[in-house]
């Protein structure tokens, strides 16, 4: 015989009210019924609504970064920093080459970053172009990220679907209708990836973007399925 | 990136988290990103301080509270799925949670405090850019205290014990001397109340049906 729902005690429970021996019973039942877990979704955004209209306090600002400080506590780091997704993607050359490489480029990186922040203290730094996803991977999402100049941008994307080892996904520059090569990249299981535009032209000077699936290493030109595009 | 003579540098540019959507920040923590954390923080931090200090009056307690929920995130981030219910849904439950867990543990808890949503001073609006998201927040709160005035006194009594004392019915039952059934009932018309309220202003804020 299944279990009936709880809906009477849903609305009690989202505010925490019901006493303890009903709220261990609804919690239980809550794990296994999707009806009665959706109706609860529902009362927690009545709560949200209570607490908005109730008086708003900000917090200390120091919270924030002792907030950040226990994150950043080794136990709990779980998964590859950044850097070391950045190591995983350098070309596999030897050992000591591959490490010298890698320092010569964040060491120019950073002293060019450094010069162009310095020319550039009083003014806006970025512009950020959405990327709206296609029928091919409706829950992608992306944006790039380009300099106020144009010269420089990243593109980081979500939701896309992993590739199989033939294939990559490749960064269209748009321009009076002809596309350029960004560069191709890979994604990870759970869609998220990114690449350090590379651009022939500034990219201020593209009108548009956008991203498809193409055999492994790039295509001249675009022959796969568009998974994501914008307009400048 | 090529090498030799066409070498190309490459810079890396800040991320403007601002423009990612909860669910984005919320899948970037799960890669560890802090800054993302950081943007999820600054986005919803005063609804969590203010959801706990409302409740445990206490600044020390909201903030050890407000820092917990952000960890909890952290840390859970991969096993929440958002296609369920809202990101602010799920963080607002976290700090409810903790900040009703914390008042409850206190040996005394107030009795005779008045509790109400009636004469609550206004936001303070935190920066000139943040002008219009103040604005529509402000406007929703209009029409929580809106829906909260149409309930019938003795509802709106129960609503405020529970919202902001964290009485469970049997202790609110005691509190007013009625029986547990009457809380009961009286809680759950109220919420109903204000949820088909606050759902039918949504549906003509986005001209869409639920």
């Amino acid at each position: 015989m299944l279990e009936e729902h709880i809906f009477d005690l849903i609305p009690a429970y989202a505010l925490e009210a019901l006493d303890a021996e009903e709220a261990q019973k609804a919690a239980h039942h809550l794990e296994h019924c999707p009806a009665c877990q959706e109706e609860l979704d529902a009362y927690r955004l009545v709560v949200v609504d209570l607490a908005l209209a109730s008086p708003q306090h900000f917090p200390p600002l120091p919270l924030k970064e002792r907030l950040l400080k226990q994150v950043r506590q080794p136990a709990l780091q779980n998964s590859p920093g950044l850097l070391q997704q950045l190591w995983q993607r350098v070309p596999r050359l030897s050992p000591l080459w591959s490490l010298a490489s890698l320092v010569l480029i964040l060491v120019l990186a950073s002293s060019n970053l450094f010069f162009w922040q310095q020319s550039r203290q009083n003014q806006p730094k970025l512009r950020s172009i959405s990327l709206t996803s296609t029928d091919a991977a409706p829950n992608a999402t992306g944006m790039l990220v380009v300099s106020i100049d144009g010269e420089h941008g990243t593109l980081v994307v979500d939701g896309l679907p992993a590739l199989d080892n033939s294939q990559q996904y490749q960064l269209w520059l748009i321009e009076d209708g002809k596309r350029t090569s960004g560069g191709v990249f890979s994604v990870d299981p759970e869609g998220y990836g990114f690449l350090w535009v590379d651009s022939p032209r500034p990219l201020s000077s593209y009108q548009g973007f956008g991203i498809t699936i193409e055999p492994f290493g790039g295509s001249p030109g675009p022959t796969g399925n568009k998974v994501l595009g914008g307009q400048s | 990136m090529s090498v030799g003579s066409n070498l190309t540098l490459v810079i890396i540019v800040p991320m403007d988290y601002t423009k990612f959507d909860d669910p984005t920040l919320l899948r970037l923590v799960t890669r560890q990103d802090e800054n993302a954390l950081g943007a999820l923080y600054d986005r919803f931090s005063r609804l969590v301080y203010s959801m706990a200090l409302n409740v445990v009056n206490d600044e020390a307690a909201a903030e050890e509270i407000t820092q917990d929920v952000f960890l909890n995130v952290w840390k859970k981030a991969s096993s929440y799925d958002v296609s369920h219910a809202k990101v602010v849904t799920w963080i607002a439950s976290i700090a409810r949670h903790r900040a009703i867990d914390i008042l409850r543990a206190r040996s005394v808890r107030p009795v005779n405090q008045e509790f109400s949503w009636e004469e609550e001073p206004l936001l303070e609006i935190a920066s000139p850019l943040d002008v219009e998201k103040e604005a529509e927040l402000h406007q929703r709160q209009q029409k929580v205290r809106l829906a909260l005035t149409k309930l019938p006194q003795d509802q709106r009594k129960v609503m405020a014990l529970a919202y902001f004392g964290g009485y469970s019915h049997s202790e609110m039952a005691k509190m007013l001397n009625e029986p547990i059934g009457t809380v009961k009932t009286r809680l759950r018309l109220a919420m109903q109340k204000l949820r088909q309220f606050l759902d039918e202003e949504r549906i003509q804020e986005s001209g869409s049906s639920v």
